[in-house]
């Protein structure tokens, strides 16, 4: 199995969608084969590794640092890792984009909040959620 | 459309037929063995272990198909239930007990080929010893819960009085009892020590295509096979014989029957007798 290969397409395909996210227009149909192309696909993927390769981790486990960097010693288990933060910080990018559509959010503050997540997830969601907070108050009370 | 946010506004309500506690709880069990089926199908390209020489991957696939054949059978003849069995607490808590079991036991099953272990006869470790006996539990519920719907559907007398809704009462319980009888004596070990391969190579290696009964001995699960699809071929019989000839259909369901016994009772005694279903 030549897991640097899914690794550059889990990636390339990645990449692309936060591309997409941050310049292209809201087209209802982008946003769906995000959710239900890409994301879905990333998630197969790491599913199957994660069936396929976990167990064969030997002291591989989630209660230690030692466990945790055993786990990702493993190539497939490192894979199927990083497809989990392409995944999940896809997937909150697009709850970023519906939110932030929702409050009518100029795009040009939307873009650097989406790189922000691109980059370093909860980073971007935790300056989204306060960049919301202090429009939202100051344009009820200002 | 979306799963981020979705509404619960009764689209998915009536995919068929109305709504029920019972529909929605076995469509949900369906949807969660489907979760289960992908991941499991694309593990079976990337993973080269095995378990008794067959890629460890086929028997979650099996079973996920298997138990959601069952529930999809338990919604599409739900509808020969009266409105207010279909709501009855019974309907629904043997649909939940169905629908939780079929999880926890492919659930146990996805697990244990994901940890490259057998799941049914494995007893080596304590835990696999509780799991083993608690699949036995699950197992007998997913048959009562059937069982109870054949009978409801018999006391029920509010579907027309046809092939489709004999052959429903007949195949849901009597194929409920031999799958009982059947898979118990299996997994029982009394009479035949290894489970279910008697004589011959135990394995399924060289087995009949798909199912992978064993050509070179006798095999157990062939009678269990034939007595878990009763719970089809009678409705579907049914059905036919309604559409085909309608005065006699009922007395065809009763054939029908009777040859199904036969061949369950049948392929357990060849079995037993440690010869092979087919030779191909």
């Amino acid at each position: 199995m030549n897991f640097e290969l899914i690794f550059s397409i889990a990636n390339t395909a990645a990449l692309i969608c936060w591309v997409a996210l941050i310049f292209l227009p809201r087209w209802p149909f982008l946003l769906m084969l995000v959710r239900n192309g890409i994301i879905l696909a990333l998630s197969l993927a790491y599913s199957a590794l994660v069936l396929v390769y976990f167990f064969r981790v030997q002291g591989g486990g989630f209660s230690s640092i030692s466990e945790v960097r055993t786990l990702f010693m493993s190539d497939p288990v490192l894979v199927a890792g990083w497809l989990h933060y392409l995944a999940f910080d896809l997937f909150v990018g697009l709850w970023i984009v519906a939110e932030a559509q929702k409050i009518q959010m100029s795009r040009l503050i939307q873009g650097p909040l989406l790189v922000l997540t691109f980059m370093f997830g909860p980073a971007g969601l935790l300056s989204f959620v306060i960049t919301r907070q202090v429009f939202q108050r100051s344009v009820a009370t200002l | 459309m979306s799963y981020i946010s979705e509404t619960t506004d009764g689209r998915y309500a009536s995919v068929f037929g109305t709504d029920s506690a019972a529909k929605r709880i076995l469509l949900l069990g369906i949807g969660f063995q489907m979760a289960m089926f992908a991941p499991s199908l694309l593990a079976l390209f990337l993973d080269e272990r095995m378990v008794n020489g067959i890629n460890l991957w086929i028997k979650p696939l099996k079973f996920q198909l298997s138990l959601s054949l069952h529930m999809l059978t338990m919604a599409l003849l739900l509808p020969l239930l009266s409105r207010q069995w279909q709501e009855s607490r019974l309907i629904r808590f043997s649909a939940s007990a169905v629908a939780f079991s079929a999880l926890f036991e492919t659930a146990y099953i996805t697990l244990q080929s994901s940890r490259g272990r057998a799941s049914h006869y494995a007893v080596s470790t304590g835990f696999e010893a509780l799991m083993w006996s608690l699949m036995g539990v699950g197992a007998v519920i997913l048959v009562v819960g059937s069982f109870i719907q054949g009978v409801a559907i018999w006391r029920s007398k509010s579907a027309p009085n046809t092939g489709l809704r004999l052959g429903a009462i007949l195949g849901l319980t009597i194929g409920s009892v031999l799958t009982l009888i059947t898979a118990g004596f299996m997994s029982s070990s009394l009479v035949v020590e290894t489970g279910r391969y008697v004589a011959g190579v135990k394995s399924d290696v060289n087995g009949l295509p798909l199912v992978g009964w064993s050509t070179s001995g006798g095999d157990l699960r062939v009678s269990h096979f034939f007595a878990t699809h009763i719970m089809q071929a009678l409705p579907v019989f049914g059905m036919l014989a309604d559409r085909w000839a309608p005065k006699g259909s009922k007395a065809a369901i009763v054939m029908a029957t009777a040859f199904s016994v036969l061949l369950v009772v049948l392929t357990f005694w060849q079995a037993l007798q440690g010869r092979a279903f087919l030779v191909l």
